[in-house]
């Protein structure tokens, strides 16, 4: 039965990457869906497509790339170019729907005023504010009455110039007209976090223009684009929604031999690699090391799976054109085990799923082997030519993020860092001993306006250590931090060896004088630091601030965390009797003298402001 | 080099059009009238425009196909297997 499932599973997801013929898509949509719906724990997603021309195709290949993602979404369609009075007259049934998503799929059709030949760059300017003025009170309204995340579409380059070149530098020219508006989104996208930008400004030269659009189509059926364009459309539409419902990849896994240089390490011996600028392979290989090196700077976990002998392996890193260094990694696995195991092994080591993991590697035959032994993780077809290799991960889009927080930056430094904390507990006679050493101090308090974001990303993202695994959106995380009804908990930790960042978050629901937990999680970087403990203390501690004497906890079991089945046995709850299969419901009589539980972590004041209360 | 494209057979078209339309390969026979296809809708139809330009040196224009009352119809429009009108 696994086995079916593996080939399911690979089947389809071979079929849905990209490049993939328009034709071949659109014939296979119905099998396609048939298989993908066989999945289990598929999220559902609210989703409403508001657009400029007819967005039925959109539908449907949207509808596959986010089956594909593990996201089952139902659709509200606006009819055809009602994107606009659907939002402004309140169309009811687009009220009822309750959107999580709102979809804007609008083009350079809908721009309601080009500016007029020879207008000035004052009359201009002020077109520019008219056209952002229409787009801003549409989205303000989406925001204020739906309070859903809003993808909206750049705007895209028409395929006819009739000022010619001249359209690239008139102001008052349609392309320039584009341009400007385009800042202008973006300028907006960087001053509202739940507004993102679907960026047909690039896919359309990505596709190229001829190819972006289809007279017949527009004619015949009001498609602003061709059928073969709205396959890149809906899979980068897939990509955002994604990212909002924190399923993007964290860890990029890579091959060393061939995969981030030329040649075999163990034969032809560092100086003898092809990699640098004086060879054009070479210079190929220096291209994806770059491309590695930036993902890794923006935040994606780097880990080396190579069959190998470990010196020989990392005596790679020492050549003098490596972009990549030793330090860039957080996993290393240089063995002669097969792959699947070190990805296992990579997995444990980080604490993320096998389904965090993309792998990278020049060998077909270890490609096969790791997507059938482990389908959870992304094996994309980068084939044997390097050049090609970080474009096919591009297309991929596994890292997709729908915002960048400081956390992201610093989190090749936390693994590394866990890593120097394995190494190091290695010289303890006892665990007890090693956790006081680390000399761990933690933040602990309530939602904080600063941390919201960061919160709301590691609610949508914790899978493992999530008792509940609620998801909830950002304007629903603002709400209930300003909500008395609600105690919220945000933990830091930090120890000898750095600062872990933002790890812990706690919402309990108060019912006169008890506590329903609707949410605890952990980011597994902390695992096994007793920090459970000290977010447990400071519950305790503000729940005796407030009169609350009974905490009742609540663990609906999901494929993925069943390591805290049972927490709540662990804290000393008592397992109640509507416990059920599904959701299993534990109760703690907070007693009048109350022993801490936090052996190893200080409590350090909080330094931050907190919510205020309504 | 469009002369050097091979046109479908009359199977593999019919084919194709079982899969657009969700049926078990080998449902449609050609005499079926479009109206009784549970999912033939606007949706199938854009797909048959696209597997005709991919498959097919005919194309098949939508207006053509709008006019088509059934599975013999589309045979024809597309000119497989010598069914050109």
């Amino acid at each position: 039965m696994a086995s079916e499932t593996n080939t399911l599973q690979s089947g389809v997801s071979k079929a849905l990457r990209l490049p993939t013929s328009a034709a071949d898509l659109m014939r296979q949509r119905q099998s396609l869906k048939t298989e993908l719906l066989k999945q289990t724990n598929l999220i559902p997603a609210r989703i409403a497509i508001l657009g400029g021309s007819t967005t039925t195709e959109v539908k449907g290949m949207l509808e596959l790339f986010l089956l594909a993602q593990g996201i089952q979404p139902s659709f509200y369609e606006s009819g055809y170019n009602r994107y606009s009075e659907d939002v402004l007259f309140g169309n009811p049934d687009l009220w009822n729907f309750k959107p999580d998503v709102v979809f804007v799929h609008t083009t350079w059709r809908n721009v309601s005023h080009f500016p007029e030949l020879m207008q000035s760059e004052a009359e201009v300017e002020e077109a520019v504010r008219n056209e952002m003025a229409r787009f801003e009170a549409f989205w303000e309204k989406i925001h204020a009455e739906l309070g859903s995340v809003i993808i909206q579409n750049n705007f895209d380059l028409p395929h006819l110039r009739p000022l010619g070149n001249l359209e690239a530098s008139q102001s008052f020219s349609r392309v320039n007209f584009l341009q400007r508006l385009n800042t202008e989104f973006a300028k907006y996208a960087r001053s509202h976090s739940r507004f993102l930008i679907n960026d047909i400004h690039y896919l359309c030269a990505q596709v190229g223009l001829n190819a972006w659009y289809g007279r017949t189509y527009w004619y015949s059926f009001h498609m602003a684009l061709s059928p073969a364009a709205t396959v890149p459309l809906a899979q980068n539409v897939a990509a955002i929604v994604k990212s909002v419902y924190g399923k993007s990849k964290k860890c990029l896994v890579l091959d060393l031999d061939n995969t981030l240089w030329g040649g075999v390490i163990g034969d032809d011996g560092v100086q003898n690699l092809i990699l640098g600028s004086d060879h054009p392979v070479g210079e190929a290989f220096l291209d994806f090391q770059r491309y590695v090196k930036d993902l890794q700077r923006r935040g994606v976990i780097l880990a080396v799976c190579s069959k190998n002998d470990i010196e020989n392996a990392k005596e790679g890193f020492s050549h003098p054109d490596s972009i990549l260094k030793l330090e860039d990694f957080s996993a290393f696995k240089a063995t002669w085990n097969p792959k699947p195991d070190s990805m296992r092994e990579i997995a444990a080591e980080l604490n993320i799923g096998l389904d965090s993991l993309v792998f990278v590697d020049d060998n077909p035959a270890e490609r096969a082997l790791v997507a059938d032994q482990l389908p959870e993780v992304a094996v994309p077809e980068v084939g044997t030519d390097v050049s090609r290799f970080a474009e096919v991960l591009e297309h991929g889009h596994y890292f997709e993020v729908d915002k960048i927080v400081q956390d992201d930056l610093n989190r090749s430094a936390y693994y590394n860092s866990n890593a120097q904390r394995s190494s190091y507990q290695s010289g303890f006679r006892d665990y007890g001993e090693f956790l006081a050493s680390l000399e761990m101090t933690a933040e602990i308090g309530p939602f904080s306006p600063v941390y919201l974001e960061r919160i709301t990303q590691l609610i949508n993202k914790t899978n493992q250590f999530n008792l509940t695994t609620k998801r909830y959106t950002s304007a629903e995380v603002e709400s209930i931090s300003r909500d008395p009804g609600f105690i919220t908990l945000y933990g830091r930790l930090a120890d000898r060896f750095g600062d872990n960042g933002l790890v812990s978050v706690l919402i309990g629901r108060v019912s006169n004088d008890s506590v329903e937990l609707d949410l605890w999680l952990m980011s597994c970087r902390v695992l096994n630091r007793e920090m459970e403990f000290a977010m447990f203390d400071a519950l305790v501690e503000q729940c005796q601030a407030r009169g609350i004497r009974k905490i009742v906890g609540v663990y609906i079991p999901s494929k993925k965390n069943n390591m805290v089945a049972a927490h709540y046995a662990g804290l000393d709850f008592t397992g109640l009797s509507e416990t059920s299969g599904d959701r299993q419901v534990w109760q703690y009589d907070i007693p009048q003298t109350y022993s801490m539980r936090t052996r190893f972590i200080r409590r350090a004041a909080q330094t931050v402001p907190t919510v205020a209360n309504d | 080099m469009d002369q050097e494209r091979k046109s479908m057979t009359r199977e593999e078209f019919l084919l194709q059009m079982d899969e657009i339309l969700g049926l078990r390969p080998g449902t449609l026979k050609g005499h079926e009238k479009l109206e009784d296809l549970k999912n033939w809708d606007s949706t199938a139809l854009i797909s048959l425009i696209v597997m005709a330009e991919d498959n097919n040196s005919v194309p098949i224009a939508p207006d053509q196909v709008v006019g088509c009352s059934t599975v013999a119809d589309l045979l024809r429009l597309a000119q497989v297997d010598g069914s050109a009108s």
